[in-house]
């Protein structure tokens, strides 16, 4: 990790961006240090979209902290309250309904697609190429519909209910064969796209060795999610979840860890995500798809971690009465704020923005987590 | 009698040059960027003709510069410097000589360029240094750097544009130069009345496809756009302007569109604009094709930056090198 320290040689001038640009979707502020037009230091400061969520679940009866958790990301709020829930059914011991398992998944599936799309559409768009960016937007919609389907909502679907999952969430026969088209379509669209992607001269020299993170030093700043895997690092919380148990998939790698291995990364996790829905819908078991059969008591700090589509996503509480105690949210983005400082390093200025999009941040969510320095 | 002909001819033309050109964004936006990109886009009139009418009536601010007024006045001058450029391409101003003369138009061109450095140098926008943001509290790094606004690397990058950037529109220019053996716009134009339009020939051809790369960077469109690209400097050198100068903006760049299709057309195809005379036509569908043509380019490409930026205009300049030693033979 130091070699790219020991470059810098000379700082002429700080940079400062932000909170306000419109190449991030997020506020937030950096500084970039240069010498002529070469960043020579990065430093990203987070912390100007706080909404406290964790104070204001405090003392919350469980399901409506549940439901809370849901608004802290407008792209993966779905396994927000999936962790939330997972935590209160782990300390409560609710057993949940096999279907109910499979339908969070392809919920969750569903939203990493979504995700990532939404991720490669603005990779595009910073790197200045907006027919890609537009075309990956109408390959998202139509996995936004799915979700609208089924959750009601575009965006927040509330589909994970302690127990199982909300009624409005069961899967009909109608639902099935909308998810199967879906499916095929996006496979379609997406491996147009891909093709088209990579035989783009111009896109690949742009891409190509640019915000390099090895995969010791990847390991070193404690990325998490596809920022790591990209890197090599055979690393995805999905293999140990029960959930997951009765699907095959690969876990994807990527070698380079520069922004062409990760946006390839999610491209090809995409693919495998599709896998994934196509074996659940096929496999989808009968029965009841809620478990109303527990009882609340005071539990001490539980915790989950689980894999969003950025990364780790680890939530934690305590319950007593029924109501929320000390709980904890940490998103995957602020695990990879050290992995976009670093990436920046030693490119050019107008790499600088796609080096810290290439690791996918998401920082009105990552905003909960404060640290206070007394001075 | 020739007094008014030559009157009705430069007023005429400077008018329907001017009208034409402000539907140019649009038809860029609406019928190409639009279309590849599978939407409905914008109004035709609405980025050229109702967008600088909009800014003409919104309040005016003073912008955060060192020199307000100067930086005010920039889009200003350039809309002027490109309507003597178009002034000294009608045929009726040929009689001012060198004015009237491949010499004159990189001089104002040149002068165009330099507007871009003076904009960005005096731009001061609140999403850099002047955004209040604790940045150099208790533990920040290198809290005694200089600080430096990212306009400034637009005018650092215009800076740049002027030193190389510009090479193949100014390599191109001397192609036509080279055919007619002389710097003098009557003489181009007389010299392809005799011997066909200058693109039909090699070193034309070549000298078309220079002046096609210099021209978008001209206008720093993408892939070419350093000077405004979103990821770092955003809208670099126009951040900072706000209502009537910001449609002096708007219109500065249409009309710049329009004005070097016309140089296009007198260099290359022997057309002088002129209402006039029939052939304006012409002008007017190089006038067109150009932005779109450019349009379909930008669609496809990613913004370069220098790694991919000196590579392709040191290609576009050797292969005008060449379209000059191919006019020569």
């Amino acid at each position: 990790m130091d070699d790219k320290k020991e470059n810098r040689t000379v700082i002429e001038a700080e940079v400062p961006m932000g909170t306000v640009h419109p190449a991030a979707l997020e506020p937030y502020r950096l500084r970039l240090f240069v010498e002529d037009e070469i960043v020579r230091d990065a430093e990203m400061t987070v912390g100007v979209n706080h909404r406290g969520v964790e104070r204001i679940m405090e003392g919350l009866p469980v399901e409506k902290a549940n439901s809370l958790t849901e608004k802290i990301c407008g792209i993966c709020s779905n396994i927000h309250i999936w962790n939330s829930c997972r935590v209160a059914e782990t300390a409560l011991g609710i057993e949940l309904p096999e279907r109910a398992m499979y339908i969070r998944v392809i919920m969750g599936e569903l939203e990493r697609l979504h995700s990532h799309l939404l991720y490669l559409a603005h990779g595009c768009e910073v790197l200045g190429h907006e027919t890609f960016s537009m075309r990956l937007f109408y390959i998202r919609e139509t996995v936004m519909d799915l979700l609208g389907m089924i959750g009601g909502n575009r965006v927040q679907y509330g589909s994970a209910v302690l127990g199982g999952v909300r009624p409005r969430c069961e899967l009909d026969q109608m639902r099935i064969q909308k998810i199967t088209e879906g499916m095929d379509l996006i496979e379609e669209k997406l491996t147009a796209f891909a093709d088209r992607f990579v035989s783009d001269p111009m896109v690949m020299s742009r891409i190509t060795g640019v915000g390099v993170t090895s995969a010791e030093d990847a390991l070193r700043l404690a990325c998490s999610g596809p920022t790591l895997r990209a890197t090599g690092v055979k690393s995805d919380l999905r293999t140990g979840m029960f959930e997951y148990d009765p699907f095959e998939f690969d876990v994807i790698t990527q070698e380079d860890g520069d922004v062409k291995s990760q946006l390839l990364m999610r491209v090809f996790e995409n693919f495998e995500a599709v896998k994934i829905i196509r074996q659940a819908i096929r496999d989808l078991p009968d029965g009841p798809i809620t478990n109303r059969s527990w009882e609340m008591k005071d539990v001490p700090i539980t915790k989950s971690y689980i894999e969003a589509p950025r990364g780790t996503l680890y939530h934690s509480y305590a319950l007593e009465d029924g109501r929320v105690r000390n709980s904890v949210i940490r998103t995957p983005s602020m695990a990879n704020i050290g992995a976009m400082q670093y990436s920046a390093i030693g490119h050019h200025i107008t790499d600088a923005q796609l080096c810290i999009v290439q690791c996918d941040p998401c920082f009105t969510c990552t905003d909960r987590a404060i640290q206070i320095i007394k001075i | 009698m020739d007094l008014i002909y030559s009157l009705i001819a430069v007023i005429g033309t400077l008018v329907v040059s001017f009208i034409v050109s402000l539907f140019l964004p649009g038809i860029e936006r609406k019928f190409i960027h639009a279309r590849i990109q599978q939407r409905v886009g914008p109004p035709i009139t609405s980025p050229g003709i109702m967008a600088p009418i909009k800014f003409f009536f919104k309040q005016t601010i003073t912008p955060e510069s060192p020199m307000p007024r100067l930086y005010n006045a920039l889009p200003l001058i350039s809309l002027i410097i490109i309507v003597i450029l178009l002034l000294f391409l009608i045929p009726q101003m040929y009689f001012l000589g060198a004015l009237a003369s491949i010499i004159a138009i990189i001089g104002l061109l040149k002068v165009e360029e330099i507007m871009y450095m003076f904009m960005g140098s005096l731009s001061r926008s609140v999403l850099s240094v002047r955004m209040p943001f604790p940045d150099r509290a208790k533990g920040a790094a290198h809290p005694e750097t200089p600080r430096s606004f990212f306009e400034d690397l637009s005018s650092l990058r215009a800076f740049r544009l002027i030193a190389f950037g510009s090479f193949p529109i100014y390599i191109a220019l001397f192609v036509s130069v080279a055919m007619a053996g002389s710097i003098y716009l009557s003489d181009i134009i007389a010299y392809q009345q005799i011997h066909g339009p200058i693109l039909f020939t090699v070193a034309g051809a070549l000298g078309a496809i220079v002046f096609f790369i210099g021209y978008m960077i001209l206008l720093n469109e993408y892939p070419f756009s350093i000077l405004k690209g979103k990821p770092d400097v955003v809208e670099g050198p126009y951040l900072e302007y706000a209502a009537k100068y910001r449609a002096y903006v708007y219109m500065t760049r249409g009309f710049l569109m329009f004005t070097l299709a016309t140089l296009f057309a007198t260099l290359f195809l022997g057309i002088a604009p002129n209402i006039l005379n029939p052939s304006f036509i012409i002008t007017l569908i190089v006038a067109l094709i150009f932005p779109m043509l450019m349009a379909v380019m930008s669609a496809f490409s990613p913004i370069f930056t220098y790694k991919q930026f000196y590579p392709t205009v040191a290609a576009v300049s050797i292969v005008g090198v060449l379209a000059i030693v191919a006019a020569f033979l």
